[in-house]
């Protein structure tokens, strides 16, 4: 059953007097509990998509659908609480908020829940805990390492228990063995947890912990392979 | 953590910088604090003086003295219902302090004008039966340590007695007002016969007499000053609160002195405290964009932006209005009596209006940017 279902989806920019297409008539699904990798060059329109799937953006033309509910109709408070309750970004640069700790930086979506304080610091606690950084918990940023920050990211994410992660490139920023780490963090999380998860690289090797990859050139979707078509149209 | 406390971090992300900024905005709001307080003491708004009392004094100066043949004169006039008088003794209680209030006065009548003056009956005998007998309000004997009945001695240099002695007065009471603050301004007393036998001057400072419609003060005023018109001591009447704003005003206008002091402090810290919460707002444009992605609105962010500059100059509002309390209480027995300096409400309101005001015009820029920030530009700056 189709989770994310983009429909014949228009994004342009105005740039001073012209207007760059940067997605051209986009259609794809997304199946609960996929992994899907976003993957094609630079400019191909990836983050774009991304955005418009996490509701930080709106087509120009075209219908967004996601988890039933057509993201081009709601008002941007709508969006925002739908954002709250339905979606967990992780962005490259992991983007925490640096003066405030690790459990803090996780707990801060939960400040739009109706939780009491005390649940909103357990629940806080057990996302760290999944993504193994409950001894960290008290640490701010700036002492935790690129790969530990993204952990966090990812535990921030999945705190309110959204159906979907949207990662902006996760391993952009973090050396192979950590990007491994990550990245085996984000199967468990699809495979244990049911999380759907749509992932921008530009890493073939990140790539390959999804289960389809999806490649995008010039704002155009040019394939949508499963994990096993990939290394067949590779030998080919 | 909670929303509040979420904001009370943000606020704080840059420690020293904040806390420079609040300790500036703080200082303004004590200066503002003490510089209304000395504001509202010469507006003389602070005088619990009514409208029923008039006063009569030397049209040129309030120093100059009026024949003692005037009060039958103007208790004569229509519609003056009791009458007294009172001249300025300028009393040194203390070698090397400044003058207190001391009135040389007809006690008499003096009560029987100032009727919201409370003294015992037994006190009032005591006055009027010795030439040398004084009484004193609350504040003047804590002031300077008196008691019932001890010898006051004190000097003028406007009547210095003729034997170079201080004047040696039998304290024999103390009265009161019934108005709190009034209390704080009343003078010490003495027969002014006491002073008139001892230095032959004849002459008051003023008198003082009630009427018995303050609709009609206006019209006995005029009839008054017209019958001295022509002469050598021409007078100028006024109703008693009149008579204290034109005293205050002879000092200068120290209110518009003290407002223009008070509005450069405050536009310059309008500038600066703006340029902060800018400088803070272009500084966690990426931390905004996170909480909107996160689900945050745009109200919400645009709410704490806001509430963070409200909460801002409240705070230093209310750390330099304590202070400012804690230091006009602590000058205040340094001060000459009559001289009280104290945060009024109507202070308070500006000092807490002005914060609010402040707090809204300094975060409404951050507020709206904040709202407006789009998602995906904001995202990425650095």
């Amino acid at each position: 059953m189709a989770l994310v279902n983009l429909e014949s989806v228009w994004k342009s920019y105005k740039k001073g007097r012209d207007r760059v297409e940067v997605l051209n008539d986009i259609s794809f699904r997304v199946n609960s509990r996929e992994f899907v990798a976003l993957m094609g060059p630079s400019g191909s329109g990836k983050t774009t998509m991304l955005n418009l799937i996490g509701g930080l953006d709106r087509p120009t033309s075209g219908v967004v659908t996601v988890n039933d509910v057509v993201l081009n109709s709601l008002s941007s408070g709508k969006l925002a609480r739908w954002r709250s309750e339905s979606i967990g970004f992780v962005f490259q640069f992991y983007n925490l908020l640096p003066v405030f700790s690790a459990r803090q930086n996780v707990e801060l979506p939960l400040l739009l829940t109706k939780l009491s304080r005390k649940q909103r610091k357990k629940n806080a606690a057990l996302a760290l805990d999944i993504v193994g950084l409950s001894d960290r918990a008290r640490h701010t940023p700036a002492r935790l390492s690129g790969g530990q920050q993204q952990r966090v990211a990812i535990a921030r994410a999945i705190v309110a228990d959204p159906k979907i992660l949207v990662c902006d490139e996760p391993t952009g920023d973090l050396d192979r063995s950590t990007a491994t780490e990550i990245l085996r963090l984000l199967q468990i999380l699809n495979q244990e947890h049911d999380k759907t998860i749509i992932m921008v690289t530009h890493d073939p090797k990140a790539a390959e912990y999804a289960k389809r990859t999806m490649l995008l050139d010039k704002g155009k979707l040019v394939s949508s392979l499963l994990q096993s078509e990939v290394g067949a149209e590779v030998e080919t | 953590m909670t929303t509040f406390g979420f904001l009370i971090k943000s606020m704080f992300r840059r420690k020293l910088l904040v806390t420079l900024s609040m300790l500036s905005l703080t200082t303004a709001f004590l200066l503002f604090i003490l510089l209304r307080s000395v504001a509202v003491l010469f507006s003389g708004d602070f005088a619990s003086v009514s409208d029923v009392h008039m006063q009569t004094a030397s049209k040129y100066a309030i120093i100059l003295l009026l024949p003692h043949r005037y009060g039958e004169e103007i208790a004569a006039v229509e519609g003056v219902r009791a009458i007294t008088f009172a001249s300025w003794f300028g009393g040194v209680f203390k070698e090397g302090d400044d003058s207190a209030m001391t009135f040389a006065v007809d006690p008499s009548t003096y009560f029987e004008v100032h009727e919201n003056y409370q003294i015992s009956s037994e006190h009032l005998d005591a006055f009027l039966e010795l030439r040398t007998a004084a009484v004193a309000p609350e504040a003047i004997m804590e002031r300077y340590d008196l008691e019932v009945g001890q010898k006051v001695p004190v000097t003028s240099s406007i009547f210095p007695n003729i034997n170079g002695e201080p004047w040696t007065f039998d304290l024999v009471g103390t009265y009161s007002s019934e108005n709190e603050v009034e209390a704080d301004y009343l003078p010490f007393l003495f027969h002014y016969e006491y002073l008139k036998e001892a230095t032959g001057v004849s002459d008051v400072g003023w008198y003082t007499f009630t009427i018995e419609d303050p609709e009609k003060a206006s019209e006995i005023a005029h009839i008054i000053d017209s019958k001295f018109e022509n002469t050598a001591d021409a007078t100028k009447t006024m109703t008693e609160s009149e008579a204290m704003k034109n005293w205050m005003s002879q000092i200068g206008d120290i209110g518009l002195m003290m407002n223009g002091i008070i509005g450069a402090v405050f536009f310059t810290m309008l500038l600066l405290t703006a340029n902060t919460m800018i400088h803070s707002y272009r500084q966690r444009i990426p931390d905004l964009a996170v909480l909107k992605t996160l689900g945050f609105s745009n109200n919400k962010v645009a709410g704490f932006m806001l509430f963070e500059s409200l909460l801002f100059c409240t705070t230093s509002a209310a750390v330099g209005i304590g202070i400012a309390t804690l230091a006009l209480n602590g000058i205040g027995p340094f001060l000459p009596t009559g001289f009280v300096l104290a945060v009024t409400g109507p202070t308070l309101i500006w000092g807490t209006s002005i914060a609010l005001g402040l707090g809204l015009v300094i975060g409404l820029v951050p507020a709206i940017s904040a709202n407006r920030l789009v998602i995906v530009n904001a995202l990425h700056t650095k």
